[in-house]
């Protein structure tokens, strides 16, 4: 079965709000990275390194298919 | 505003690198019409490009550091710079070949030397347009 395409999905904005409303600055000075970048993981404009997922999914203590997910269409 | 430090950095060379070559192009262009053909006339004006542009960055950067924290780069600038040089760098390439070219066939050196120069500031440019359109794009 070959892949035909792939969409990752993030649930960074909602797990914010649920974590006491955690800014999108603290987030980034928790990750290692900037307010920038977590704004464009947020939008998917970016799709970060396994270790700053790891990192983000460790800030809200979930595993990290609980913020990252993804999606597939097979030919 | 969203935009971090590294971007108003692009923006910022870029805007110098059109301004401060571009003024050089206009009076090379001018020179080389009118007949100039000794390089070291060409160089005196890159000569003042140069220092007029590395001022501008200079200023431009305290100021755009003063009105906003600069944050140190991260994995996405990294890989935004990787791939606007990966994806300018032929610019640059074709130049180069062109003015071998030219070294090949005696086109003067004026014309030779100008011909690399801009294919270096073209390349230079489309990185720096590429990088921006990555940030606001995403990549």
């Amino acid at each position: 079965m070959s892949i035909d395409k792939i969409t990752i999905e993030n649930h960074i904005r909602a797990l914010r709000f649920a974590a006491d409303e955690l800014t999108q600055q603290k987030l980034a000075e928790h990750v290692g990275v900037s307010r920038q970048t977590i704004n464009a993981i947020e939008s998917a404009k970016y799709f970060p390194s396994l270790e700053v997922a790891f990192r983000i999914a460790r800030v809200f203590d979930k595993p990290i298919e609980d913020v990252f997910q993804c999606h597939w269409k097979s030919k | 505003m969203n935009v971090s430090f590294e971007e108003k950095s692009v923006w910022i060379q870029l805007v110098g690198m059109v301004i401060g070559l571009g003024i050089y192009f206009v009076i090379a262009g001018q020179m080389a019409l009118s007949g100039v053909r000794e390089m070291p006339a060409y160089a005196a004006v890159f000569m003042v490009a140069v220092v007029g542009m590395v001022i501008f960055l200079i200023i431009a950067h305290i100021l755009a550091a003063i009105m906003g924290k600069p944050e140190q780069s991260d994995e996405r600038d990294k890989l935004i710079n990787w791939r606007s040089e990966h994806n300018s760098a032929w610019v640059a390439a074709v130049g180069m070949l062109a003015a071998i070219t030219c070294m090949v066939f005696g086109v003067e050196n004026v014309w030779t030397a100008n011909l690399l120069l801009l294919s270096l500031a073209l390349s230079e440019i489309l990185g720096f347009v590429l990088r921006i359109v990555y940030y606001r794009r995403g990549v």
